[in-house]
């Protein structure tokens, strides 16, 4: 399993933002949904290597993230959409995935061609030498998706991915996500029900910083079905009816 | 919320104005700027207790200028940019009652500072020079954006640093642009001074300062 | 509960080893395209060519001026701008949302900070660098004799990746949108603070990069001509802002997650020796003392082949006693000769005057508080044949126009050369000597109709010759003060 928690939990003050979380997940296209606050993009972060958890166990790719040398390789195969992307203005297209493509280390004589391959990837060639400032928010966001593809990661942690990209950009994306879910795992942290059914293997439902729902989006439909649930799909149905149990 | 907040005050409700007035200055980190403040009048009042050459009795009272009309200047940047733009009437005064308010309290923080103690220039010098600065500052963050508002100013206290210096090191530049170096009862420093920070003033009531790309 | 076997990785072995400087080179000339330090630099040439450039240009070409004029004049120039660009670029990541995203990144966050840092320190390295180059290239083009001083222009130099330093662990440790301005204007306030506490020769606020020579008299004229600038206080200074710069960015690397284990042992060993070398170059620097030649000597770092004179070849002016300056003021010849003319020409030739008038090297020595006296070493007639050794007012310490020069040539440097030979100095004068120096220096501050102010009026109206054969007969008896009015003709 490329990760691995158990029993993670994760708080902020007395906020228990993930608690207990326990989950496996190997090379495919992993679907986190949930509604707001229910620990998402905490349990995401704890993932990314970005905050350490308050107690339970993660291993991502075989390693322990506890372990600062671990830790680091970890990273570098790691790709990370945070939800608030945040970017540097006068930065353009492709110097900003090179400044990621740097950090995560990749050979000097490998950056020019991996970085090149990302922005065509994402569908920014033509904005490669634009600088971030002018671009629309559904291109910024695709920038942050290149960033992430950029060291050809084994983990990519996804957090609200396709906010902001027009339903074609929406497409493309979800074909991207296939395809990285050939070899490497993919979470993609959602709201929209739809990217799951489209794109992902399997799917968990969180609640309330606890998973509530694990398995492939068939079975997320066959928990509605025959329900008064709400939704106008039956993604969206088997969503309302599994949360509604968990809050009865 | 400000900008909630700021697109409907509560029609003839004090109240309700004075919880937008709070809002409005939180968000600007308008208690940071007063503590900045009252930091600059401290070290001032802490530094008048030594003995200070005539070039340093002058040049210490303005860098400390410097210090609060830069403090002033960055609380002009907003951190919620464009909505905010689209609300109500109340944000140009929102904006110009907060640079007014904050120079009138570094003006009397300094000038507190001094009292006692031999404040080269005195309160005229203090008012003339913190108001001139400020405007430098006002119109940085018009045209630059509120977080960069600091580079002017600071720019302007090399010029004027120098400009004290060559009162003694001649030939000395004399020109009321740099009002720091001219006598504080001078007409024509005053008024440049004045001028600056009333364009400064406009330019951020109306304008506000200029938005983050990223916000 | 699912039970989670360890899955081997397969791992990347030598990924990054093998081009690290590459990829650091190209992160570098990342931060180096996209840094705001870039965008002040047109500020900071603006700022060097008012606040440095135009006043040094006042001055004549002398190296030892326009070097500690860089060093001093210029640390204001850049020290506000590198210090806010660094603590703004120290606090970007903050500032754009970006924490998050660069904390997922396997390249340790030191080393990321350190090459915004370089980035930032490169450029202001590169401007300063420029302006010492405008300024040494002016002097040169000016014909300033010797060679350019080198010592002022390091510690400059070293003082912006200190300062850069500062500003940049600044923001980096308290983002905030107070942190660059105040940093920026803190940092001034500090670096003109040092100034204010430097008493004497021996004060450890000379460590200050502000100062270049002892402080009260600033960038003189008379210092490193005759003999060499000491490297003395450079070098102290030099360590102390190279002990600053390692312990600030040995401070970045100190909280947790700034790397791993050996990036933070680094990074605290990097700041205690930063420490050490800031402390101990702090003492040395109190440990100075003034050396006769006007420069600080720090007994400890001191080499006494320094203390020798630089030989030169003086130049020397076409008038009737010749005068001859250290080439370095070879530009002040003109000025001089214009203005001693009137007299040598009187005196030249009489018993006693100088065959040659000489400009000496002045000797320093500390008073109370940052007081100086600037004098002359030995007697002023020495030598055989006898040359009359002068200092000359550009030598103390004390700025002038061309005009202000002149006149001050004219009233003190002229009648210091003419009581060399009717005798009398200020304080003890016959009546018959102030007529006769009055009527030669044409000065006018005798009483008008005094016995003494009319005898120099006849004096002065005699002819040339008459007036120069009445001196070479009675400039004996004049100058032991046994001739009194009425025997002046």
């Amino acid at each position: 399993m490329n990760v691995a928690t158990t029993d993670l939990t994760r708080r902020f003050g007395r906020n228990v933002a993930v608690a207990g979380v326990t989950l496996d997940a190997g090379p495919g296209v992993f679907g986190l949904l949930g509604p707001n606050g229910a620990g998402k993009t905490s349990l995401l972060r704890m993932l990314a290597t970005v905050i350490p958890p308050s107690s339970g166990r993660i291993r991502l790719l075989g390693r322990d993230p506890g372990v600062y040398g671990q830790r680091r390789q970890i990273r570098r195969r790691l790709g990370y959409v945070p939800q608030n992307l945040g970017f540097y203005p006068g930065f353009t297209v492709v110097e900003f995935v090179e400044y990621f493509a740097l950090l995560k280390e990749l050979p000097a004589a490998e950056v020019h061609r991996a970085v090149a391959v990302a922005v065509e990837r994402v569908g920014l060639g033509d904005k490669a030498t634009a600088k971030l400032r002018t671009l629309s928010g559904g291109m910024l966001r695709r920038v942050g998706i290149a960033q992430a593809i950029v060291n050809e990661p084994e983990l990519l942690l996804l957090d609200e991915p396709t906010a902001g990209l027009d339903p074609a950009q929406r497409v493309a994306f979800r074909a991207l996500l296939r395809d990285l879910g050939q070899q490497a795992t993919v979470i993609v942290s959602t709201h929209l029900v739809e990217d799951v059914g489209a794109a992902c293997t399997q799917v968990a439902l969180m609640d309330q910083g606890k998973i509530v729902f694990h398995g492939t989006p068939d079975e997320l439909v066959a928990r509605g079905a025959g329900t008064t649930a709400a939704g106008d799909a039956p993604l969206e149905r088997g969503y309302s009816a599994v949360l509604a149990e968990a809050g009865s | 919320m400000t900008v909630v907040a700021a697109g409907k005050p509560p029609a003839g409700s004090a109240r309700g104005g004075l919880r937008l007035l709070r809002l409005h200055l939180s968000s600007r980190r308008v208690p940071a700027a007063l503590a900045a403040i009252a930091a600059c009048a401290v070290v001032l009042r802490i530094a008048l207790l030594w003995q200070w050459d005539a070039y340093g009795a002058l040049q210490l009272p303005l860098i400390l200028e410097t210090g609060c009309a830069v403090a002033i200047a960055v609380t002009t940047a907003s951190p919620f940019g464009e909505p905010e733009r689209a609300t109500g009437r109340w944000l140009p005064l929102l904006r110009l009652g907060t640079a007014l308010t904050l120079t009138a309290a570094a003006v009397g923080a300094l000038a507190v500072a001094g009292i006692g103690a031999h404040l080269a220039g005195g309160g005229l010098d203090v008012l003339r020079n913190l108001a001139g600065l400020t405007g430098i500052g006002l119109l940085c963050a018009a045209f630059l954006g509120g977080a960069l508002a600091w580079a002017a100013p600071t720019a302007y206290l090399v010029i004027a640093i120098y400009a004290l210096y060559t009162q003694w090191h001649g030939p000395a530049l004399t020109t009321p642009w740099i009002w720091p170096a001219r006598p504080p009862h001078d007409l024509g420093a005053a008024v440049c001074a004045g001028l600056v920070f009333i364009t400064g003033l406009a330019a951020i009531a109306l304008r506000g300062a200029r938005d983050a790309a990223n916000k | 509960m699912t039970a989670t076997p360890a899955m081997p990785v397969p791992t990347r072995p030598g990924r990054t080893a093998r081009v690290p400087l590459a990829a650091a080179g190209r992160l570098l000339r990342l931060e180096l395209r996209r840094n705001v330090m870039l965008w002040l630099l047109p500020i900071v040439a603006a700022l060097f060519w008012l606040v440095t450039y135009r006043p040094a240009m006042a001055y004549p070409p002398l190296w030892n001026v326009r070097a500690m004029t860089m060093q001093t004049s210029a640390s204001a120039v850049f020290v506000p701008t590198v210090v806010g660009a660094a603590a703004w670029l120290g606090s970007r990541e903050a500032r754009h949302g970006m924490t998050d995203l660069l904390s997922g990144v396997s390249r340790p966050r030191w080393v990321r900070q350190l090459a915004t840092w370089a980035a930032t320190t490169c450029w202001a390295l590169v401007a300063y660098l420029g302006c010492v180059a405008a300024l040494y290239a002016v002097t040169a083009q000016q014909g300033a004799w010797g060679g350019p001083l080198w010592w002022p222009a390091a510690v400059g130099a070293a003082s912006l990746p200190a300062f850069s330093a500062l500003g940049f662990a600044a923001g980096a440790l308290r983002p905030s949108r107070f942190t660059a301005p105040l940093v920026a204007v803190a940092a001034f306030l500090a670096l003109e603070l040092t100034a204010q506490f430097i008493q004497g020769d021996d004060s450890p606020w000379q460590v200050s990069p502000l100062v270049a020579g002892p402080w009260e008299i600033g960038a003189d004229h008379g210092v490193a001509t005759f003999y060499r600038y000491l490297p003395d206080l450079p070098i102290v200074q030099l360590m102390f802002l190279a002990g600053l710069t390692a312990a600030l960015l040995g401070v970045l690397g100190l909280p947790a997650g700034s790397g791993g284990r050996w990036v933070r042992r680094f990074t605290a060993g990097l700041t205690t020796a930063g420490v050490l070398a800031a402390v101990t170059a702090t003492a040395l620097a109190g440990t100075g003392r003034l050396d006769p030649h006007g420069m600080i000597a720090i007994p400890a770092l001191h080499n006494p082949a320094n203390d020798r004179p630089v030989p030169y070849t003086p130049v020397c002016g076409d008038t009737p006693i010749p005068v001859c300056l250290h080439p370095a003021y070879a530009s002040y010849l003109p000025t001089l000769t214009a203005a001693l003319e009137p007299v040598l020409g009187e005196l030249a030739g009489l018993p006693g005057a100088p065959a040659r008038i000489d400009q000496a090297a002045a000797t320093y020595r500390q008073e109370s508080g940052n007081g100086v006296s600037i004098s002359s070493a030995g007697p002023a007639m020495r030598g055989t044949p006898p040359t009359l050794h002068l200092l000359l007012p550009f030598q103390l310490a004390r700025s002038a126009t061309t005009d202000e020069l002149t006149s001050e040539l004219r009233t003190n440097t002229a009648r210091e050369i003419l009581n060399s030979v009717i005798g009398g100095d200020r304080r003890r004068t016959t009546d018959a000597q102030q007529a006769v120096a009055a009527a030669i220096l044409k000065t006018s501050t005798l009483p008008p109709g005094s016995p003494t102010a009319n005898a120099a009026q006849r004096f002065a109206a005699l002819p040339p010759a008459t007036r120069h054969a009445w001196l070479t007969r009675h400039v004996a008896a004049l100058r032991a003060g046994q001739l009194t009015l009425a025997e002046l003709p």
